[in-house]
């Protein structure tokens, strides 16, 4: 239990001392989040409110499948994006192998069923009386849309946390299609997994208590936000 | 010659095959208060729907002063609905009246506009404008999506059961802002309710919707079991009683129609034997405007509501005698 305790200490003095290679990890977790959130998002806010709002055949079979990609393994994510980036694969020529743009697209398809599959579900569940009572009040076809994804918004933003914490904790995807590499795609989670490795208990649980503290403060400022609408 | 406010031709409307709402030709006239009444599920719901241009019908046409219209063109946003069950955004009560000005991008005034309607609505404007949506009562909910409404100034406001699950109080502070925003803007009302009692008090024009139909007299129907012979359907009741009528001309379902003229009351059992059936009187409203009084009556499983002049002295808990007529006005 020894090392719990000098990984709490040694963690605030890892940040009070602004550790540079903590400090690079956070930064490139931070940045390889922020895009896949963005793209995840973008596309999959809209996929799922067609998914949840409009009636078509093959609706069904589409929200099994967004459902059934929820257990997509990151391993598997992994080797999908390695085999499509490395120098052999269809986009090898890009040379985003072992970037954290090859990260944030690993992550994007991570989150993305998660931002289509619950933004469908929200969407689903609001009240049918709702539509009826847009179009009353005179919305026209875009005053529809936007307000019907106001009033879900706590919904919506239930799905961007957490598709969040999926993509800020998954480290399969880091590792193989990052290669954690030192100062450049080495983000907390794959430091932690590496120092384990190495034996360095107290630096990994550090960085693990880093982890919770950054998914805190997301959540506390989202919660914030919230009380505010 | 002023056109009317709405015309409806050759109406036919279906949900999944199922048939909603039919209407042959039916003129809802200018600056009038109209009141669709009926049981549930007569019709009036979607006809309202279809007024408002929200839904569009399977089969037929509806004008609006000459015009066709269909869903988001501008000059729909003049015909405003208030639903059935009242919905709320989620949002607070001065947000929640502001939506309709705000998309319509009448941003001048708005805060006075707000205060106005809540006022119009019985809503006290400082102490109910910040709450939040869900800290309402089911009357105050309703209040606040009529407000919301009104605050419009539409041409036509469409009402559907407006008083349906709220108290007295709020139904009459519904009534006299309804019937206010109708001295202020002219607003046509078109209600649809089964409250006769309340509707009474403020319309001038009646259409009595039953079966997917519209009525112009109050229909009466007599549903079955029938004994059907070749010349004549009989209808026994449970105490021995019978009403014995010519069988229908064509195929039925069994169940006999007749308009609310045909029908005589009387106070004492008449000498005439045929078809006259003793009925309990269990309400009686009387219509103002109308100058008369609407009876309503049951006997075993069948409920029915008469038109009677002033002339009778009628009471709750009294028995009277109806005759009716050897032949249905019409089987369906």
């Amino acid at each position: 239990m020894d090392y719990l305790l000098e990984g709490l200490i040694k963690a605030l003095s890892l940040l009070l001392n602004r550790d540079p290679e903590t400090l690079a990890a956070i930064q490139v977790t931070l940045k390889v989040t922020t895009y896949s959130m963005a793209a995840s998002l973008l596309l999959g806010v809209p996929l799922g409110f067609g998914l949840g709002f409009f009636d078509f055949p093959g609706r069904k079979f589409l929200r099994t499948l967004a459902n059934t990609l929820l257990s997509l393994p990151t391993v598997l994510i992994g080797l999908l994006v390695y085999a499509l980036l490395s120098q052999q694969g269809p986009l090898g020529s890009l040379g985003l192998l072992f970037t954290p743009l090859a990260i944030a697209i690993g992550q994007t398809i991570l989150a993305l069923p998660i931002v289509v599959a619950l933004t469908a579900a929200t969407i689903e569940s609001l009240d049918q009386k709702l539509r009826l009572t847009l179009l009353s009040l005179g919305a026209n076809r875009r005053q529809l849309l936007l307000s019907i994804l106001w009033e879900a918004r706590y919904g919506l933003l239930m799905a961007a946390v957490t598709a969040y914490g999926r993509v800020l904790t998954e480290v399969g995807i880091s590792l193989m299609v990052g290669g954690n590499i030192k100062w450049y795609t080495r983000t907390i989670t794959t430091t932690i997994a590496l120092e384990t490795a190495k034996g360095n208990f107290a630096l990994g649980v550090a960085l693990g208590l880093v982890l919770l503290l950054l998914a805190f403060g997301v959540n506390f400022s989202l919660m914030y936000l919230r009380r505010k609408w | 010659m002023v056109k009317p406010l709405f015309e409806i031709r050759d109406l036919f409307h279906a949900y999944q095959g199922k048939t909603a709402l039919c209407v042959d030709h039916l003129v809802i006239p200018q600056s009038k208060i109209t009141a669709l009444v009926g049981p549930n599920g007569a019709g009036k719901s979607t006809f309202l729907r279809l007024l408002s241009f929200i839904e569009q019908p399977v089969r037929g046409k509806i004008l609006y002063q000459g015009k066709t219209l269909r869903l988001f063109e501008p000059a729909t946003r003049k015909i405003v609905l208030l639903p059935q069950e009242p919905y709320l955004l989620r949002r607070s009560v001065f947000d929640n009246v502001a939506y309709g000005l705000r998309i319509r991008g009448q941003k001048k005034g708005l805060r006075k506009r707000v205060y106005e309607a809540l006022s119009l609505v019985g809503l006290a404007p400082g102490e109910f404008a910040q709450r939040p949506w869900y800290a309402l009562s089911g009357g105050e909910t309703q209040r606040v999506a009529l407000a919301s409404r009104l605050v419009l100034r539409p041409e036509v406001l469409l009402l559907d059961e407006p008083t349906s699950g709220v108290d007295a109080q709020s139904a009459l502070l519904i009534q006299k802002a309804i019937v206010e925003a109708q001295k202020l803007w002219g607003t046509n009302l078109i209600i649809a309710t089964h409250d006769w009692d309340w509707v009474s008090e403020i319309a001038d024009t009646w259409f009595y919707f039953a079966q997917q139909q519209v009525w112009e007299d109050i229909p009466l129907f007599i549903p079955g079991p029938w004994q059907k012979g070749p010349l004549f359907w009989v209808r026994p009741f449970r105490d021995g009683a019978s009403l014995q009528l010519e069988a229908p001309r064509q195929d039925s379902s069994g169940l006999a129609v007749f308009s609310s003229k045909e029908i005589k009351i009387y106070l004492q059992k008449p000498d005439k034997n045929f078809n006259v059936l003793d009925f309990q009187i269990f309400k009686v409203s009387l219509n103002k405007k109308l100058g008369k009084i609407f009876v309503f009556l049951s006997r075993e499983d069948i409920s029915l509501v008469l038109e009677s002049g002033a002339g009778l002295s009628l009471y709750p808990g009294q028995k009277v005698w109806l005759s009716f007529p050897e032949r249905a006005q019409k089987w369906l």
